[in-house]
């Protein structure tokens, strides 16, 4: 994928942190996030680079966005600071004012001329859960062959067309059923995407396209949970960097 | 009925991943009030949707003061989004509180901000969805108690029907004094006609069912409100006024929503009141006296709001700014203190003076976006008129003065429809933007065949209110205005001078529900049976279903919009008062027939409104003023 550069210039130490989303704020979208984030980062009087445009932005970079009303236990940003400051004082003051569902869980300074997050994060973990009705883990499994079957999805974001292949961004999944949620029927699944630049796959999209396939005719599907619970970079050998791995240390 | 309190989110979960925004309904946001033990529960309610209301300083503040009395919780909640409301219904889930996600008619304490005249239907559409009769004579025993107040108060009798009570003026002292009133009076076991009467003896407040509503010849054809036999209830009730700001919490706003808002920055109230003397301004006479805050209060509140909230712009919020007589202190102190790492700092509104523009540059740095002035009338004798006191020179100094500063875009405010308005003072707006252009290309010059330099001209819907000079007047009929924005469009032949109006339709409702006695609130109910809400919405603005509902209940709101009242007349908002006197608002109206201007009272001498001896305040001026 085709991302932008790092942001930062070499004299400015480069703070990679983790943090989760979820609860309630799994609803928010991803410049909610930015949003939330930057004013956690104020709040705890990090001495954070501002960018030189018109806006004077503060640096910091994100990871993927995650679609709104995912959960994550696996979202990065990188800031960048004018000085270097204490590991874990950083970590403690941004967890001190950051929104609990929101709360950073590591933090190290990393490399400063590394790619940047976003397009270097290539590879998504998630783990799903699926309630509705009409189905099993192995109708929805079907259903997905037949999707890889025809090697792309062809979807609307919001009044635009979009389309994205499924030979490289779908890389595996897992189904079980599990037991009924109150009314619904409900089956687990486990995914693994990859993002290129010919786009990421989304779950949602992945399962709507799944419950219009013939096999799953008169299944409903009310709702998902989904949890993003992994993100790697993605090396030419096919073995996958952790962002915290220590080639990207400082 | 009294609903149960109990957190409902689980209720609400199933619905956000089906909804445009669910951020709107999340709460949690850093700054909120976590702890909701009461024994007493308020909830306050902006009926608009959470962008919109969560920046309402007012709430905040009352929010703030009762979550600090003892004993009282406060919520809040917002109306949710049509494709949210929708879904409610759908699955039987009420209207719920942000905090608690209890549902708003568990509450004992409903308050309802009125900020404009467009949430009528919002009003009413809030409370069905709660699930709280609309009408106040509907709700039983044990329901809330469904009490309102904010700028829109004035002329409350469209939606008198609904409130148990309406506080006037300031609300930070009056909320609470409500609060304790209600939860007294439920102590003690009092019937619920008992608790109203109650009410109306808390200072300030106004419980309109303890008034009748009089027709005879000295009325207009809404009538006059008396108080009923035997209440004992003032003829007048008066706002609250606060006498001094210094007195009041700097920083209301703690709260730092995830979604984007409509003002997404930290606001100071730097001063309430202006008393320039507009006399198409409502809030410049309701709002009156002047008191300013000290300049190291605003300083320092600047500094700790921003630290704790991590907002990267914070608003001086005013009526009139740069009128603050510290101005150019504050903000010289605040380029110094909070200027850096990003942070702008930004003023509301600019005088159309030099001063204003140093100013505007004193916190822009290098930044230079568009400036904003008002001149809002495009000849002198119009702007003399409504006491727009700055002159042709101000304005183009003014100008001058900002493009010297590097300043490019200039937006010019203007209304239509004012009193006495003729076609030469349309034409004039466009001539004025010519000759700001022609100066703005003198001083920037010209590369490469172009100067960069553009002029917006944004023209309002003059809408006569009530408490202002021109109260008795009715507004300019809609073809007229459609009319006058033609020809203003046809004199603007630059490229370079661009030209925006509002929708006059949205006006006419707004002027018309302005005028309305209480025998409006049936036009109101039955637009809203008939779909309208989010009036204030463009794209849910029906004009037609409004002219309709009007119909059926025998009101031609286009005939409500352009009436003229008698200067002798009892109004229909004569008993809700915010201090100005009757005299000296119809004196101002006879000074603006003759084209003669009022000084502004904090820097000459006392004009005569009647606020400060009719409430017992005073002007509070924190330095010195004097006209620039």
């Amino acid at each position: 994928m085709p991302g932008r550069p790092p942001i930062g210039k070499p004299d400015l130490e480069r703070l990679r942190v983790r943090f989760i989303k979820n609860d309630r704020l799994a609803y928010l979208g991803h410049l909610e996030v930015i949003n939330t984030i930057s004013r956690s980062v104020r709040r705890a009087k990090m001495p954070f680079s501002v960018g030189n445009g018109f806006a004077q932005r503060m640096r910091i970079q994100f990871s993927q966005a995650l679609p709104v009303g995912a959960a994550s236990t696996c979202e990065y940003y990188d800031l960048y600071l004018t000085e270097r400051v204490d590991e874990g004082e950083a970590f403690e003051l941004l967890r001190a004012s950051t929104p609990k569902a929101m709360a950073p869980t590591e933090a190290h300074f990393v490399k400063s001329k590394l790619p940047a997050l976003e397009a270097w994060l290539t590879r998504s973990d998630w783990d799903i859960r699926l309630f509705g009705r009409d189905f099993d883990a192995s109708a929805l499994g079907l259903a997905l062959e037949d999707l890889k079957g025809i090697g792309k999805i062809d979807f609307m974001r919001g009044d635009k067309p979009r389309s994205i292949g499924l030979d490289s961004t779908l890389v595996s999944w897992a189904l079980e059923d599990c037991e009924k949620e109150g009314e619904w029927d409900c089956v687990h699944m486990t995914l693994k995407t990859r993002s290129s630049n010919l786009g990421a796959l989304r779950p949602a999209v992945l399962l709507e396209a799944a419950f219009k396939t013939p096999v799953l005719a008169g299944a409903m599907l009310d709702s998902t949970r989904v949890l993003r619970q992994g993100q790697w970079n993605e090396a030419e050998d096919g073995s996958l960097i952790d962002p915290f791995d220590p080639g990207q240390l400082l | 009925m009294r609903l149960a309190r109990k957190d409902r989110f689980s209720e609400l979960e199933p619905l956000l991943g089906k909804v445009l925004h669910p951020a709107r309904y999340l709460d949690h946001e850093w700054g909120a009030t976590e702890e909701q033990d009461g024994p007493f529960h308020a909830c306050l309610i902006y009926p608009d949707t959470y962008e919109v209301g969560q920046p309402n300083l007012g709430i905040a503040i009352l929010y703030n003061e009762l979550n600090r009395a003892e004993g009282i919780s406060c919520e809040r909640a917002y109306l949710p989004w049509v494709d949210m409301s929708a879904l409610m219904r759908e699955r039987g889930v009420p209207l719920l509180s942000l905090e608690s996600s209890s549902p708003v008619a568990s509450f004992d304490l409903v308050g309802i901000t009125l900020a404009h005249e467009l949430v009528a239907t919002n009003v009413i559409e809030t409370l069905d969805l709660a699930g709280i009769a609309v009408r106040s004579s509907d709700r039983d025993e044990d329901d809330a108690i469904v009490v309102a107040g904010g700028a829109s108060a004035w002329n409350v009798e469209p939606l008198a029907p609904i409130f148990d009570a309406v506080s006037l003026g300031d609300g930070e002292e009056a909320i609470v004094d409500i609060a304790r009133c209600v939860r007294s009076c439920r102590e003690r076991g009092l019937a619920r006609a008992e608790i109203l009467r109650e009410l109306s003896r808390v200072e300030n407040v106004y419980v309109p069912s303890l008034y009748d509503i009089v027709h005879d010849e000295t009325s207009t054809r809404w009538g006059y409100a008396v108080p009923k036999e035997g209440t004992g209830v003032p003829p007048v009730v008066y706002k609250r006024c606060i006498p001094s700001l210094a007195e009041t919490d700097p920083i209301p706003q703690r709260m730092v929503p995830y979604m984007g808002i409509v003002q997404d920055r930290l606001a100071i109230e730097v001063l309430r009141g202006c008393a320039r003397g507009c006399r198409f301004c409502q809030a410049g006479m309701t709002y009156r006296p002047v008191r300013e805050r000290p300049a190291s209060q605003v300083i320092d509140a600047v500094c700790e709001g921003l630290s704790v909230t991590g907002y990267d712009e914070c608003s001086l919020s005013s009526l009139s700014t740069t009128d603050h007589s510290q101005c150019e202190h504050i903000l010289r102190e605040l380029k110094m203190r909070a200027n850096q790492n990003g942070v702008r700092i930004s003023i509301p509104s600019q005088r159309l003076d030099s001063f204003g523009v140093d100013m505007a540059s004193a916190v822009s740095g290098g930044r230079k976006g568009g400036l904003t002035f008002a001149p809002e009338a495009g000849t002198q004798r119009l702007r003399d008129v409504i006491n727009k006191n700055v002159t042709e020179e101000d304005l183009y100094r003014a100008a001058r003065n900002a493009f010297e500063n590097g300043w490019k875009r200039m937006k010019l405010y203007y209304m239509m429809g004012l009193p006495t308005e003729t076609d030469e003072d349309i034409l004039a707006i466009t001539e004025t933007a010519r000759k700001v252009l022609a100066i703005g290309r003198e001083v920037c010059g010209y590369r490469r065949g172009k100067s960069g330099v553009s002029v917006s001209i944004s023209v309002a819907v003059f809408v006569p209110k009530c408490y202002t000079p021109f109260q008795w007047q009715g507004q300019l009929g809609r073809d007229e205005v459609r009319r006058r924005q033609q020809l203003l469009l046809q004199s603007a032949q630059d490229r370079d001078i661009r030209i925006s109006y509002h929708d006059s339709d949205s006006s006419v409702l707004d002027a018309a529900l302005s005028k309305m006695g209480r025998a409006g609130f049936e036009v109101v109910m039955e637009a809203w049976k008939r779909g309208c809400r989010f009036d204030a919405w463009t794209d849910q603005f029906s004009y037609e279903t409004w002219l309709e509902a009007g119909r059926s209940v025998g009101i031609d709101l286009e005939e409500v919009a352009a009436e003229t009242f008698d200067l002798d007349a009892r109004l229909p908002w004569d008993h809700t008062s915010p201090g100005v006197s009757k005299g000296y608002l119809k004196r101002e109206w006879r000074r603006a027939v003759q084209g003669v201007t009022t000084p502004d009272c904090t820097m000459t001498s006392c004009v005569g409104c009647g606020v400060c001896p009719t409430l017992g305040v005073d002007n509070v001026i924190a330095g010195d003023r004097h006209a620039r």
